[in-house]
């Protein structure tokens, strides 16, 4: 059974740690060095996030239709997304398994990789702090 | 599991893929049955790729006659491909196959010739253009995206450098003039469907080219086993590969009439980039691609000055990793026993070593590379895709740090 009942779940628990990145002093300069539109298209359920990561722009992040552009466009199952930002994924076994697909200059992206990993434990304080224990202890 | 790399080092892996899919045929004489075996592929109206400089020396004649003599008719020659292909060629390249009624396509010469080649399959068979199906196995599948990768025209390569290992690679490499970057794309049906393995196709090759190719095969050997994408089969590969190299690479510089140990380094860099391929690759890789495209170095020569470096910094990391370099030290005889780090430090001696005696640069300020040039470089590399499965974390400082150690 998939771990989030809806795009809408997907929206308040993913989707809020992308919107609260973009805002961090600290980690939302990081990731717009990266220069680039990302788009994460998920499965199971359907949904989409678009994510500004432009220098000296705003941390912009579209839920769903959205009018930016990407540049790079990661697809996956939800779950994988979400065990991801759990630590418990190994991004390049995944994509090499066709678990992660990645279309566009995925250098940009991959040169984030390593930046996501103190945002991990800040995803499970998060999911907890929303009273999502369901999600935070897969 | 790691969310950044396996930390085994040995034994039965969570995970690990291998694939190798083209049919090599090596030996002398091939190039005359270049049409008897490209035929068994399906092949029977072919385009020629090839650049300027390989057509100077008359192999694309040569090889017209293998394929005429085996039933492939050649309907004409495509030698447009610069030293660093762009989409535009590519894009004229599949242009020109389409106009001809080519049913395939034969490359003939380095990685570039033989990337463009694949790039032009690609849009020759699902149309578009090359960055549409920019990176990793992004190309069309049957089943609505999750069923298998649908087959290109087939392809066959002949390499005329002992290096890249282009010809039995899933990747192609080109530049998108547009934005000023490379194009990358991965997919399993971009491994050709052949690849001819003749001695006499490296028989004009330049001993510094031959030199500053191989550098690049035994990086790709051995990065391939202390990635952490490493597999037992890789190893397989990649660890024989250590061994032709070590035997015969200065004797194919040394002496470019040497038709054994050009033979022999062309199957060792075929040999090689199959774990590479796959995604074992490394922080060498990181450092020298920037080095590649800011400073116009070219790439074998920037792994062999890298290289080194690289290996101190990795081997002095783990133990586990100290030991998959201790097993590379004991093949080239450089094993001197003790820690990780004295094992790195041998091993990046022995290379550095070979590098001196092929007569290749051994700085990068002596390639052009300045200090100035490092902060940027660092970034660059740490954008790197090789950078993620590097048996080390490396971090931007120590990006800097490794290219000032090299300079």
């Amino acid at each position: 059974m998939a771990y989030f009942k809806d795009a809408q779940d997907v929206y308040d628990t993913l989707g809020k740690l992308f919107v609260d990145l973009g805002a961090d002093d600290e980690l939302g300069p990081r990731f717009r060095k990266a220069d680039t539109i990302v788009r994460y298209e998920f499965t199971n359920p359907d949904s989409q996030i678009t994510v500004r990561l432009q220098p000296n722009q705003p941390g912009e992040v579209d839920f769903g239709e959205s009018e930016m552009e990407p540049d790079v466009v990661m697809s996956m199952e939800a779950d994988t997304a979400h065990r991801f930002w759990l630590g418990q994924v190994n991004v390049t076994v995944a994509m090499a398994r066709g678990q992660i697909k990645a279309k566009g200059p995925v250098a940009k992206i991959l040169k984030l990789v390593p930046m996501t990993k103190p945002v991990f434990p800040r995803y499970k304080k998060q999911l907890t702090e929303q009273g999502r224990s369901d999600l935070a202890n897969v | 599991m790691e969310a950044f790399g396996a930390t085994q080092w040995s034994g039965f892996k969570d995970f690990c893929q291998f694939a190798s899919p083209t049919r090599v045929v090596a030996g002398r004489g091939l190039l005359d049955g270049a049409g008897f075996e490209f035929a068994k592929e399906g092949a029977s109206r072919a385009l020629i790729v090839t650049d300027a400089g390989v057509r100077a020396t008359g192999l694309p004649d040569r090889v017209a006659d293998g394929l005429r003599g085996g039933g492939v008719e050649p309907l004409g020659v495509f030698d447009d491909v610069p030293q660093d292909s762009d989409a535009g060629v590519v894009a004229e390249c599949a242009s020109v196959a389409k106009a001809e009624g080519a049913d395939s396509f034969l490359a003939l010469g380095g990685g570039s010739v033989i990337d463009t080649a694949k790039a032009a399959d690609v849009l020759f068979t699902h149309g578009a253009e090359i960055a549409a199906y920019e990176g990793v196995y992004a190309l069309p599948r049957a089943a609505d995206g999750i069923g298998p990768p649908l087959p290109l025209a087939p392809l066959a390569a002949i390499p005329t450098t002992a290096g890249t290992g282009s010809e039995v690679s899933p990747v192609a490499v080109v530049k998108d003039p547009g934005r000023e970057i490379k194009i990358f794309v991965l997919d399993f049906p971009l491994a050709p469907r052949l690849a001819i393995l003749d001695p006499e196709s490296t028989a004009t090759l330049p001993a510094p080219i031959a030199a500053a190719t191989g550098m690049d095969a035994l990086t790709h050997a051995i990065e391939g086993v202390t990635s952490t994408e490493w597999s037992p089969f890789g190893d397989a590969y990649a660890l024989h590969a250590i061994r032709i190299i070590r035997d015969n690479l200065e004797r194919a510089v040394a002496d470019t009439s040497d038709e054994q140990a050009r033979g022999e380094m062309l199957v060792a860099a075929n040999l090689a980039i199959v774990p590479t391929g796959l995604g074992a690759t490394g922080i060498t890789h990181s450092l020298s691609h920037p080095c590649g495209a800011r400073h116009g170095v070219p790439h074998g020569v920037a792994n062999a000055i890298n290289l080194p470096v690289v290996i101190e910094f990795n081997a002095a990391g783990d133990d586990g990793v100290a030991d998959r370099y201790r097993e590379i030290a004991e093949l080239v005889g450089a094993e001197p026993g003790g820690s990780g780090a004295a094992v790195g430090s041998a091993l990046a001696d022995w290379v550095r070593e070979l590098t001196a005696r092929l007569g290749l640069p051994r700085r990068l300020s002596e390639v052009g590379v300045s200090e100035e040039s490092v902060p940027q470089l660092a970034s660059d590399a740490m954008g790197e895709g090789s950078t993620l499965v590097n048996p080390r974390e490396p971090s931007e400082e120590d990006f800097a740090e490794l290219y000032r150690r090299a300079l």
